[in-house]
């Protein structure tokens, strides 16, 4: 039967011997590491991002790699998910994009503060992590009715990267805001022109915010939605 | 208790149960947030509260662990603590380093590292505190009569605990980096130096509630810890899967956190085994409830729900989910708060003279907030399992799953709502109890004489 000596020494070699492949490990994988996290693209702007990222424990309702809270979403692919355009806005006013729905701190971000934070993220979603976060793979296609009733021509840029976080078109997108399939039926170009410059102006109370759109940005999505028939 | 030195315990653990007290309080903003009742944003926004929770638990735990150690050492020495008034000073600049850290949380003063949120100049506090800890019971084993296993594998427990968090107060610029020495200190801790701690105290306990021999007890100590350090040294590989780091930390971090259950069971089996061999027949019945309930929820919470995610082939799914939380919650209420709870019930009674352990209320405390955790731990399972199909297998947006989910936190905060019942129980009992008089020692001593 084991003795209490033999299981001292069971306790402190294993603990030792283990310790040791660790330590072994680990000198492998810092000499692994830069080239899988793309160091040379760490630059001061990451740097900076990271500072603001800490210093506002965003980890307190978000997850990057996996690690931090569930309260708010997934941010490793963030950018490669919302496109650096619509973060800016969001990050501007996040309460705005998502009104009535779970709330971020306004944190009142310098638009270089807000360049750096996504050049964090950027650096984040290029990282080598084995395949996460994966792609689903239970993922319905949308269905072919509804794609029927979308624009032929390949919507703009900014639709894209910004008004799908809202709104779907062919059952592709968000449902904050209303499907879009058909607007162009129901809105002339003018109204739509209109109501692009001022949601609130039309219509007082409206959860979509004033985004401030260019006169070229707002004529391409007036031209483009009006397509949708 | 044997010696007067010893009462100093009282102040940590009612330090310990008043943190516990609120961070209930902050766990139950966070569950109204999750429901959709986000009243408190603008006060206390999700980020404030959860720090809040994470970091409470971690200072009762410690405070738990620190009012256990000056209870046991002294004892396993066989002398008065080398300065009460010391342990006294250590104590007061915990509560400061607390209370400036949680005031801190909601001012936006913080580092944004879960678990390790308080910022860096209260880390050098924290490293004094724990030197001025440990020199305070170093001194009183290195010049005890007698110096056992039991105490020598809780100091060396906690001397590693003290060293480990020095790789949480390094600097990086990296993000990869900075998460691979995080979990130095967040893994190597609750999976590593703490269970040496607990075993040290498990092995304590039993010794002094089975009546089982001390040498048997010791041995099994020793094999349990050896499993410990086999399984959860490398284990630490189940952090390293998809931070950046190389591909084998997939195997190595599978296979070894696979075994890592292994020293939990036998945290669970040691504990039952020596309580029926002593035939539970010692009068403080309640303080074994806890010490066994301990082992065999450890177990449960963090064995068999760790194993549960940890295979690289179904975390890659639920990492970073609500399924995270199911496993945390019942892994620190069975193997650490449990195991304070057992602590406080075996000693008040030594403490105070009094004998508060027989009636409804220290029984009642212990089913309730037990069924309570167990309650809980279902709902955040159930919310959490839908959240991994809706958005990582089928791709539904974030915010439209938290709503699918919502009705769950409903669920968490019934539950919760029982847990909090049987921890009032277990504080009114507390209460009760007193402060920790003279005249308790001299009973001990009449029954020694005896």
């Amino acid at each position: 039967m084991l003795s209490k000596s033999q299981a001292r020494l069971f306790f402190i070699g294993g603990t030792c011997f283990f310790s040791a492949i660790f330590l072994g490990l680990t000198f492998h994988t810092l000499g692994q590491v830069d080239a899988r996290q793309n160091l040379d693209l760490l630059t001061a702007e990451v740097a900076r991002g990271k500072e603001i990222w800490d210093s506002n424990n965003c980890m307190g309702c978000h997850t990057i790699l996996g690690e931090g809270a569930y309260y708010a979403p997934e941010l490793t692919q963030v950018v490669k998910r919302r496109g650096k355009e619509w973060i800016s806005i969001f990050l501007r006013d996040p309460q705005a994009m998502f009104p009535g729905k779970r709330r971020m701190v306004q944190y009142d971000f310098s638009d270089e503060q807000i360049g750096d934070v996504i050049a964090f993220l950027d650096w984040i979603g290029k990282i080598d992590t084995n395949g996460f976060p994966p792609e689903p793979d239970l993922a319905m296609a949308p269905s072919l009715v509804v794609q029927a009733s979308a624009q032929t021509s390949a919507p703009p840029a900014y639709f894209q990267q910004v008004c799908i976080a809202c709104h779907s078109v062919g059952g592709t997108g968000g449902s904050v805001g209303p499907a879009l399939d058909g607007v162009g039926s129901r809105l002339t170009a003018p109204e739509l022109d209109r109501w692009l410059a001022d949601p609130p102006a039309v219509k007082p109370g409206t959860a979509m915010p004033n985004l401030n759109l260019p006169d070229a940005t707002r004529a391409e999505l007036v031209n483009w939605l009006s397509g949708l028939r | 208790m044997k010696f007067k030195s010893q009462r100093v315990a009282y102040l940590f653990f009612a330090t310990s149960l008043l943190l516990f007290s609120l961070q209930i309080v902050y766990g139950f903003i966070m569950g109204f947030a999750h429901l959709g009742f986000d009243v408190l944003h603008d006060v206390i926004p999700f980020n404030v509260a959860r720090t809040t929770h994470l970091n409470l638990l971690v200072v009762w735990l410690l405070s738990g662990f620190m009012g256990a150690t000056y209870f046991i050492v002294p004892e396993e020495a066989d002398r008065e603590l080398y300065s009460e008034k010391l342990a006294v000073v250590q104590w007061a600049a915990l509560v400061i380093v607390g209370v400036i850290a949680i005031i801190g949380f909601h001012l936006n003063y913080w580092e944004g590292r879960k678990f390790l949120e308080i910022p860096r100049p209260l880390d050098y506090l924290v490293v004094v505190d724990v030197l001025l800890f440990l020199f305070n019971v170093g001194m009183t084993a290195w010049n005890g009569k007698r110096f056992t296993t039991t105490g020598s594998v809780l100091l060396v427990g906690l001397v590693a605990a003290a060293l480990l968090y020095l790789p949480g107060m390094i600097t990086f610029e990296s993000q990869v980096l900075d998460s691979y020495f995080r979990w130095w200190v967040v893994h190597l801790w609750v999976e590593g130096v703490w269970e040496l701690i607990m075993g040290g105290i498990l092995s304590f306990l039993l010794i002094k509630l089975t009546g089982v021999d001390r040498e048997v007890i010791e041995k099994w100590l020793y094999v349990i810890v050896g499993f410990t350090f086999l399984s959860g040294i490398l284990g630490t590989g189940h952090h390293y899967y998809y931070i950046g780091t190389p591909e084998y930390w997939l195997l190595v971090g599978g296979v070894f956190s696979a075994l890592e259950p292994l020293a939990f069971l036998g945290m669970a089996l040691y504990a039952v085994t020596m309580a029926r061999r002593g035939g539970m027949s010692h009068p403080n019945r309640i303080a074994l409830f806890w010490t066994v309930g301990c082992g065999i929820m450890s177990f449960v919470g963090a064995g068999f729900l760790g194993f549960a995610h940890t295979l690289p082939q179904v975390n890659l799914w639920t990492h970073g989910t609500i399924i995270t939380a199911m496993h945390g919650h019942m892994a620190f209420w069975g193997a650490y708060a449990m195991l304070v709870l057992a602590i406080i019930s075996y000693t008040m009674p030594l403490m105070t003279g009094r004998k508060l352990f027989t009636g409804w209320v220290p029984e009642w405390a212990f089913w309730t907030s037990n069924i309570g955790m167990l309650g809980m731990t279902g709902a955040f399972a159930v919310a959490g399992i839908a959240q991994v199909y809706m958005e990582r297998k089928i791709g539904m947006d974030f915010l439209a799953v938290q709503e699918a989910i919502e009705v769950h936190f409903g669920g968490v905060l019934l539950a919760a709502c029982l847990l909090t019942l049987g921890i009032a129980m277990f504080i009114w009992n507390f209460i009760q109890y007193g402060l920790p008089k003279e005249e308790a020692m001299a009973a001990e001593h009449l029954r020694h004489a005896a």
